[in-house]
């Protein structure tokens, strides 16, 4: 489910958070389904268990999953994540194209080329 | 929660530790960093109870650990260079760790030594220098208590058991909450793994932090300003740990956090600007430089 690069110089915490924000969000995981308890996805990973606890409240802080104390941690099911990704995808975005077009590219080439995906 | 406090230890004229003082809480993953020589070994005997303090105290959930059978089941000690009993196999030291711990948890530890290949009934003499480093590791693991104490354990084990122990630990940690201690000179090992890491050197502690906490408050930032006053401007009022130039590129590590350091530089003019990762031995280094202490030898080890 989950993969760790170790050559990746981000904390690990933050790539369990990203790669479960990614799962969430392409609908890999459904509203309301259980995620990993912290036992078994620390075992999974052989890694601390503190480290998942800590990516799971980050989780839980940005509204990705909720916690039902004695049960586990479960999936949200606010579809306003999703419009929250693609705001902070458009904000890279922009910021690129800015860079792109201040070397030099045109808009009309930019656009001709986001039309061809 | 295991307590030190100025604790101290001479043999003859070495001054193996001097004045250290510690605080283990409970169910983190507490790394006792340090080059050979450090006093790191010692250290682990002392809060094992086997070695008496010169001065100092140890206690482990305030009890003192020297003679005191209360304080020391809740130990387990691997030793860097594991001892077992002439002539035996793993079945009779699993028989005499039995008595001694009252938790010992058997089915487990035959579960494990069939999992990780290792004959019960073979002589321990006969086993590699990993095999024995892991059936200690097992034994400890299997002894159920509450903080184990590991002396470069890891040291000797190849990738797959390495990773394979971790999860072990992580398991133990989450359903019995057990505090690992694991000394170790290198570095990489337990950057991964620890909470808190306490770094040693020549008997004294040079820094106890939060790993975390170490990381997310030095950055390291690389940049060609737009001008002297903009790179004046940038650097007002921050602590600058270390600086390099080379031609108008100027390398930073300042201590402060990513947002702070985000937010400064949206107002600063810059022709090239980013933010690079820093290794855990670099921020080692660099907390340290400012003691004056050579520590390279803890990334060539």
């Amino acid at each position: 489910m989950i993969v760790i690069d170790y050559k990746d110089t981000r904390p690990i915490y933050e790539q369990i958070v990203e790669r479960f924000k990614t799962l969430i969000l392409k609908g890999a995981m459904q509203s309301d389904e259980q995620m990993p308890s912290v036992r078994n996805l620390a075992m999974e990973l052989s890694i601390n268990p503190n480290t998942i606890q800590k990516a799971y409240a980050e989780l839980e802080r940005q509204g990705f999953i909720y916690t039902v104390k004695g049960r586990g941690s479960f999936v949200s099911g606010d579809s306003g994540l999703v419009d929250q990704r693609k705001r902070e995808y458009m904000g890279k975005i922009l910021l690129l194209v800015e860079e792109v077009l201040e070397i030099g590219m045109s808009k009309a080439e930019l656009i001709r080329e986001i039309e061809m995906l | 929660m295991i307590e030190i406090h100025s604790l101290t230890k001479s043999f003859e004229k070495i001054k193996a530790v001097d004045e250290v003082s510690v605080t283990i809480k409970d169910n983190i993953v507490f790394g006792l960093i340090g080059t050979n020589g450090a006093g790191k070994s010692t250290v682990l005997r002392m809060i094992s109870g086997v070695l008496k303090p010169d001065s100092g105290t140890v206690t482990v959930d305030h009890m003192p650990v020297y003679d005191n059978v209360e304080a020391k089941k809740q130990l387990f000690f691997i030793a860097d260079e594991p001892y077992f009993f002439a002539n035996s196999n793993a079945r009779a030291m699993e028989r005499y760790y039995s008595g001694v711990y009252e938790n010992f948890d058997r089915k487990e530890f035959y579960r494990y030594l069939e999992s990780f290949n290792l004959d019960k009934g073979r002589k321990i003499n006969t086993y590699s220098k990993g095999m024995k480093k892991q059936l200690a590791l097992l034994l400890g693991i299997c002894a159920h208590t509450k903080y184990l104490l590991c002396d470069e354990t890891f040291d000797g084990l190849d990738p797959v058991m390495r990773q394979g122990v971790k999860s072990i630990l992580a398991k133990e940690m989450e359903e019995r909450g057990l505090t690992p201690v694991i000394a170790s000179h290198n570095l990489r090992e337990l950057e991964d793994i620890c909470d808190h890491v306490g770094l040693l050197h020549k008997g004294g502690v040079l820094l106890s932090r939060d790993l975390e906490d170490m990381k997310c408050n030095i950055q390291k930032i690389q940049c060609v300003f737009a001008s002297v006053e903009e790179e004046l401007k940038a650097l007002s009022g921050m602590e600058v740990l270390k600086k390099e130039q080379r031609g108008s590129l100027r390398t930073f590590t300042v201590r402060s956090t990513r947002e702070e350091v985000a937010a400064r530089f949206a107002t600063v003019d810059t022709v090239f600007y980013e933010v690079l990762p820093l290794s855990l031995e670099e921020i080692f280094i660099s907390e340290t430089e400012v003691v004056g202490y050579d520590i390279k030898k803890l990334i060539l080890g």
